[in-house]
C-alpha cells in the first residue's frame, strides 16, 4: 500500500462550498429534528423509542460529519478500516458488558 | 535530523521529514497515525458511555429525573455552535487546498470563536448547577444559609414536588449534593413501569426513599461532569491546536500542496464534535417526553 | 545482486559513524528522534523497573520461606507484591519486546530509515518516563497496598495509601504505550521497502502489528477506567462504589477489557522473538508462516472477547460466565498452532543451541506447561477451587515470566551483537540460560501443587504443612535471580571486552543482518530492495554456505 499511489494526495476537488453548506443544513435540521422529537412521548410504540431514535438521528449526523467533513468517503480503506474497528470494538465492550448485566439473577442488578 | 549523512545528498521538498521518500509517503503515515489516534480516543470515551449504559439501562427514571434537570436549550444551542465550527473547520481545510491564506485565517478565527461560544456556553451551565446544589462532589456547590423565615418546602413529600417548576434554592450550609424530588419515580410506580433493578435501587421498606434515589441521582451528575468535563478538555486541547494553526497560517504555511497540520488539526476538532453529538441527546434529552 | 551488494556494504575501509558514535552529547541523545537510541534509552530505563520489580520479587520469596509472618508484616506484604506487580506489568513487561526489541528491530527489519512518527516515538519515551517517575514517587511516599488490580472499592474508599500518584502514573504510561503501538502499526503500513510485502515480514514485525492493535484499542479503556478511580477517590462520589449505589463488578469488567488483553501484549511479542528465533536457529525456514502471521492478529482479537473469565467468582452472570469460558478456550487455538508450527520447525532443522536458541527452546517448554494450566483456570467448575490461589500465580508466571520474560532476554542475546556491534561470552550466555530455565521450573512449579492444595496468593502467612514446597519455591527464585542477573554482568562485559560481532554473526537471511553491526543512524547505506522471501536459507540468498558446513563439523563450544 505504501507505494500505491492512488491513495496518496488525497484529491481535494471533491467538496465544494454548496456541498458543505448541504452537509452542514442536514446536521443542523438533525439537531432541531432531535430536540423536537424528545419532547413527544414515543413511549406508545415501545418503551425506550425516544432513546432509539435519538440514538439514530446522532448517529446520521455522525455519518455525515466522517464521510464530508473528515472525508472519509474520500479515503483510503485501511482508514475505513480504522473508523469500523473502533466502533466495532467498542460494540465488543458493550455487548459483552451488557451480556453479563442483563443475565444476572431474576432480572435484578444486585450490586 | 540534518545528522543523516542522506540529507546532504537528497533534495527534500520542504517539509518532508527524513525518514520519508516523498510527500505521498508522508502524508499517507500522518493521515494514518490520526485515524489511529482518533480510534484510540473513540475507546477512551467508550469506557465512560459503558458506564452510562450499565447505569442508564439500570436507574431508568432516576436518569430522566436527573436529566430533565439539565438545560436542554443550552446543551442544542452548543450542538449549533459546535456544527457551526465544524463546518468552518471544514471550510479551513477546502481553503487551504484552495491555497487561499486569507480565507484559511478567517476561518480558523472563526472556529476558534465558536470553540470559545461552546466553552462559554458550558461555564454558564456549569455555573448553574453550582447554585442549584447539582454538583455531584460535596463542597463544591454554592454554600447557602438556611433562612429561618423561609417556609419550609423539605418537608412536603419527594413525590409532590412539582418537577415541572423551576429548580427551587434550599438551604445547603456545606455545598453538597441537593435532590428533593421523586415524582418521576413515583409515577413511574403508579403506571407499574419500575423494573426490579430500580425498585432494588429506590426502595427501603417498600417504598420510594429519597436518600437512596438522590445517591443515584448523584451518579447521573458525576457521569455528566466527567464525560462533558473530558470533552471540554478535548475543547481546550482543540483551541490551542488552533492557535497553533492560526499562526502558522497566518504566516502562509499552507497551500495546495502542503495543507497536512490543516486538515489533520480538523479530524481532530470533527472528532471532538461527534462526541458532543452523541452526548447531547444522551445526557440532556433522555427524560424530556415525561414533562409534557 | 542487490542483496550481495548490502551485505557487502559493511566492510567499506574508512570508519563509519554508527548510531552509537554519530553525536556523544547528553542532548544528542535526549532529543534524538533515532528509534535506536530510543530504544537504548528504553532498554535502560525498563531494566531499572525489571531490577526494582526483582527485587520486590524476592522479599516475597524471601517472607514465604517460613510459614509465619516474621520478615514483613502483613500490611507491608501487601504494599511488597503489589509493587512487585505494578512495576513488572506496566513499567516492564508491557514496554520490555515492543518499545525495546520493536523500536529497535521494527523499522530495520521493513527496511526503513526510522519509524514512521520520530517525534511521536520521543514523546513516548518521556511520557514512560514522566509516567514512571510519578509511580515511582507514590511508591517511594509509602506505596499502594491494593494489588496491581486496584480492585474497588478497596482502591476508592478505604484503602490508605498512594492509589492516586500511582494511577496517575500508569494512566501517563498508558498513553506511552498507545503513541507506541500507533507509531509501529503506522510504520508497517507505509515504511516498507520496495519488495517487503506483507508475506515477507518477519514474524517478528506481525507479532509487533497484534500487540499494536491491542495497544491502541485496549489501553485507552484502562486509561479511563484507572482516571475515574482516581476522580472517586478525590471526589468521594462515583460509579464503583456499592455504598452509594455504585457496581465494582463494572470496575471490574472495565479494568479487564484492557487488562486481560494486555497478557497478550505480554506474550504476543515474545512469541514473535521466539518465531525469529526458532527459524534462525534450525537454518529452516519457518513452517506455516501464513499461520504463526494470521494467529497472532487471531489471538489479539479473541483476546478482547475473553475478558470474564477474571471475574468467574466475582457476581458475574453465570451466563456470562459460561461464553467467556467457552471463549477462552477458543484462544487457545491460535496459541497452538504456534506451538505446532515451531515444533514442525525443528524437525530435521540444522539446530544451532547457542545462547538465544536455549531461551527459544525454553520459551516452548515454560509457555506450554503456562498455557495449559490457563486452561484449567478457563473451566468455570475447576476455577472456583484455583481462583486467588498460587495455581493462579504460578499460571500467569509461567506464561509471562516463562513467556515474555525469556524471550525477551532470547531476543536480547540474538539481537545483541547487532545493538551493540560487540559478542559475548557464549559460554556465560548458555549457563545463564540453563540457570533461567531450570531455576524458573524450581520457583514455579511447586507453586502449581501449593495452589492445587489451596494455598491462597497474597498472604504473608501459610500453614506449616506447605513449608516445604515453599523453600524448593524460594531455593529456585535464588537460582532464577543469579540466572537473571548474570546477563547484566557479562553483557555489559562485552562492551568493552568483547570480540567484534560483525555484520551477520549467526549467518542469516533477514533484512536487519544486512547492515553493518552497529547499524548506521539511517539504518541503511541505501534503500534495501527485497528479493527474497522470510527466513529463505540458501546460497542464492547471499549466504555463505561453506562457512555453515564449516561450522557443523567444529567441535560444540
Amino acid at each position: 500500500m505504501a507505494k500505491d499511489p492512488e491513495h496518496v494526495h488525497m484529491e481535494h476537488d471533491h467538496m465544494t462550498i454548496p456541498k458543505y453548506l448541504g452537509v452542514f443544513a442536514v446536521l443542523v435540521v438533525g439537531t432541531i429534528l432531535t430536540y423536537w422529537v424528545a419532547t413527544i412521548d414515543l413511549d406508545f410504540i415501545f418503551p425506550g423509542a425516544n432513546t432509539l431514535v435519538a440514538l439514530l438521528i446522532a448517529f446520521t449526523k455522525m455519518a455525515c460529519v466522517m464521510l464530508f467533513f473528515m472525508h472519509v468517503y474520500w479515503s483510503p480503506k485501511l482508514i475505513w478500516l480504522a473508523v469500523v474497528a473502533s466502533f466495532f470494538w467498542m460494540a465488543i465492550m458493550f455487548a459483552f458488558t451488557m451480556a453479563d448485566y442483563f443475565t444476572r439473577a431474576t432480572g435484578v442488578f444486585t450490586t | 535530523m540534518s545528522a543523516h549523512a542522506s540529507d546532504k545528498f537528497v533534495y527534500h521538498e520542504p517539509g518532508l521529514q527524513h525518514q520519508f521518500e516523498d510527500m505521498k509517503q508522508q502524508e499517507e503515515s500522518v493521515s494514518i497515525g490520526m485515524w489511529l489516534f482518533l480510534a484510540q480516543e473513540i475507546m477512551f470515551f467508550g469506557g465512560l458511555f459503558t458506564a452510562y449504559l450499565v447505569y442508564r439501562s439500570r436507574y431508568p427514571m432516576a436518569f430522566a429525573a436527573a436529566s430533565n434537570h439539565l438545560d436542554a436549550f443550552w446543551g442544542g444551542l452548543n450542538t449549533l455552535v459546535l456544527i457551526v465550527s465544524s463546518l468552518t473547520m471544514a471550510l479551513t481545510v477546502y481553503y487551504a487546498q484552495k491555497s487561499n491564506r486569507n480565507m484559511q485565517v478567517i476561518m480558523i478565527i472563526l472556529t476558534m470563536i465558536f470553540g470559545a461560544v461552546f466553552l462559554g456556553v458550558k461555564g454558564i451551565e456549569y455555573t448553574d448547577k453550582y447554585h442549584h446544589g447539582l454538583v455531584p462532589m460535596a463542597g463544591l456547590n454554592q454554600r447557602v444559609k438556611a433562612d429561618k423565615n423561609a417556609h419550609h418546602e423539605t418537608e412536603k413529600p419527594c413525590w409532590e414536588v412539582d418537577r415541572n417548576a423551576p429548580p427551587a434554592v434550599h438551604p445547603n450550609p456545606r455545598g453538597e449534593f441537593l435532590w428533593t424530588d421523586c415524582s418521576l419515580a413515583k409515577l413511574a410506580q403508579d403506571e407499574n413501569i419500575l423494573t426490579p433493578s430500580e425498585r432494588f435501587g429506590y426502595y427501603s421498606g417498600g417504598q420510594i426513599d429519597i436518600e437512596k434515589f438522590k445517591g443515584i441521582v448523584r451518579i447521573f451528575y458525576y457521569l455528566y461532569f466527567v464525560m462533558t468535563g473530558l470533552h471540554a478538555l478535548h475543547m481546550i486541547i482543540g483551541l490551542g491546536l488552533m492557535t497553533w494553526l492560526l499562526w502558522t497560517a497566518w504566516k502562509g504555511n499552507y497551500n495546495s500542496e502542503y495543507y497536512m497540520p490543516v486538515e489533520m488539526s480538523g479530524l481532530y476538532w470533527h472528532f471532538v464534535d461527534i462526541v458532543w453529538i452523541f452526548l447531547f441527546p444522551l445526557l440532556y434529552l433522555l427524560g424530556r417526553h415525561f414533562n409534557h | 545482486m542487490q542483496s550481495a551488494d548490502v551485505i557487502g556494504s559493511g566492510f567499506s575501509e574508512t570508519p563509519k559513524l554508527n548510531y552509537l558514535t554519530n553525536g556523544t552529547t547528553l542532548k544528542s541523545w535526549l532529543l534524538t528522534k533515532d528509534h535506536k537510541r530510543i530504544a537504548i534509552m528504553y532498554l535502560i530505563s525498563v531494566s531499572v523497573f525489571f531490577l526494582m520489580g526483582g527485587i520486590y520479587a524476592a522479599t516475597i520469596r524471601l517472607e514465604l520461606l517460613t510459614p509465619a509472618s516474621d520478615l514483613l508484616e502483613t500490611g507491608t506484604y501487601n504494599k511488597v507484591f503489589t509493587q512487585h506487580g505494578i512495576l513488572m506489568i506496566f513499567f516492564f513487561l508491557i514496554p520490555s519486546i515492543p518499545a525495546v526489541l520493536g523500536n529497535f528491530l521494527l523499522p530495520i527489519m521493513i527496511g526503513a530509515k526510522d519509524l514512521a512518527l520520530p517525534r511521536i516515538n520521543l514523546l513516548s519515551l518521556y511520557l514512560y518516563w514522566l509516567g514512571g517517575a510519578i509511580a515511582l514517587y507514590g511508591l517511594m511516599q509509602g506505596g499502594v497496598d491494593t494489588g496491581w488490580t486496584f480492585y474497588t472499592p478497596y482502591s476508592t474508599t478505604f484503602s490508605n495509601s498512594y492509589v492516586l500518584a500511582v494511577g496517575v502514573g500508569i494512566f501517563i504510561n498508558g498513553f506511552s504505550s498507545i503513541l507506541t503501538g500507533l507509531n509501529f502499526i503506522v510504520t508497517i503500513h507505509t515504511m516498507r521497502a520496495p519488495g517487503m510485502t506483507w508475506f515477507r515480514l518477519p514474524l517478528f514485525v506481525w507479532a509487533m502489528y497484534a500487540v499494536s492493535l491491542v495497544m491502541i484499542l485496549g489501553t485507552p479503556v484502562v486509561a479511563i477506567t484507572v482516571l475515574l478511580v482516581a476522580i472517586e477517590r478525590v471526589a468521594r462520589v462515583g460509579i464503583f462504589d456499592p455504598a452509594i449505589g455504585g457496581d465494582p463488578i463494572l470496575f471490574q469488567h472495565m479494568f479487564w477489557f484492557y487488562s486481560h488483553p494486555a497478557v497478550y501484549i505480554m506474550v504476543l511479542p515474545g512469541m514473535g522473538v521466539v518465531s525469529e528465533l526458532i527459524s534462525n536457529f534450525s537454518r529452516k525456514k519457518i513452517f506455516g508462516y501464513e499461520f504463526i502471521a494470521f494467529s497472532s492478529i487471531a489471538i489479539a482479537v479473541f483476546g478482547f472477547l475473553v475478558w470474564g473469565h477474571h471475574m468467574f467468582v466475582s457476581g458475574q452472570s453465570i451466563y456470562a460466565s459460561m461464553v467467556f469460558s467457552f471463549l477462552t478456550m477458543v484462544v487457545a487455538i491460535p496459541s497452538a498452532i504456534k506451538m505446532f508450527n515451531w515444533t514442525a520447525t525443528l524437525y530435521k532443522g540444522s539446530i544451532d543451541f547457542s545462547t538465544p536458541m536455549l531461551y527459544g527452546l525454553g520459551f516452548m517448554g515454560l509457555f506450554l506447561i503456562g498455557g495449559l494450566t490457563g486452561l484449567y483456570l478457563g473451566a468455570i467448575g475447576l476455577t472456583v477451587h484455583l481462583t486467588d490461589t498460587y495455581y493462579v500465580v504460578s499460571h500467569f508466571h509461567y506464561v509471562m515470566v516463562g513467556g515474555q520474560v525469556v524471550a525477551y532476554l532470547g531476543g536480547l542475546h540474538y539481537w545483541w551483537p547487532k545493538m551493540t556491534g560487540k559478542m559475548y561470552s557464549e559460554f556465560w550466555g548458555k549457563t545463564s540460560a540453563m540457570l533461567v530455565f531450570v531455576g524458573f521450573n524450581l520457583t514455579f512449579f511447586p507453586q502449581l501443587i501449593l495452589g492445587y492444595m489451596g494455598m491462597p496468593r497474597r498472604y504473608a502467612a501459610y500453614p506449616p504443612e506447605m513449608q516445604v514446597l515453599n523453600i524448593f519455591s524460594t531455593a529456585g527464585a535464588s537460582v532464577l535471580g543469579i540466572g537473571m542477573l548474570m546477563p547484566v554482568v557479562y553483557l555489559l562485559h562485552s562492551l568493552v571486552y568483547g570480540k567484534p560481532a560483525g555484520d551477520n554473526p549467526w549467518r542469516l537471511p533477514g533484512l536487519e543482518w544486512r547492515t553493518s553491526s552497529p547499524p548506521p543512524t539511517e539504518n541503511f547505506e541505501k534503500m534495501p530492495v527485497v528479493t527474497w522471501e522470510a527466513y529463505e536459507f540458501g546460497e542464492d540468498n547471499g549466504l555463505d554456505l561453506e562457512e555453515d558446513r564449516r561450522r557443523d563439523l567444529a567441535p560444540v563450544g
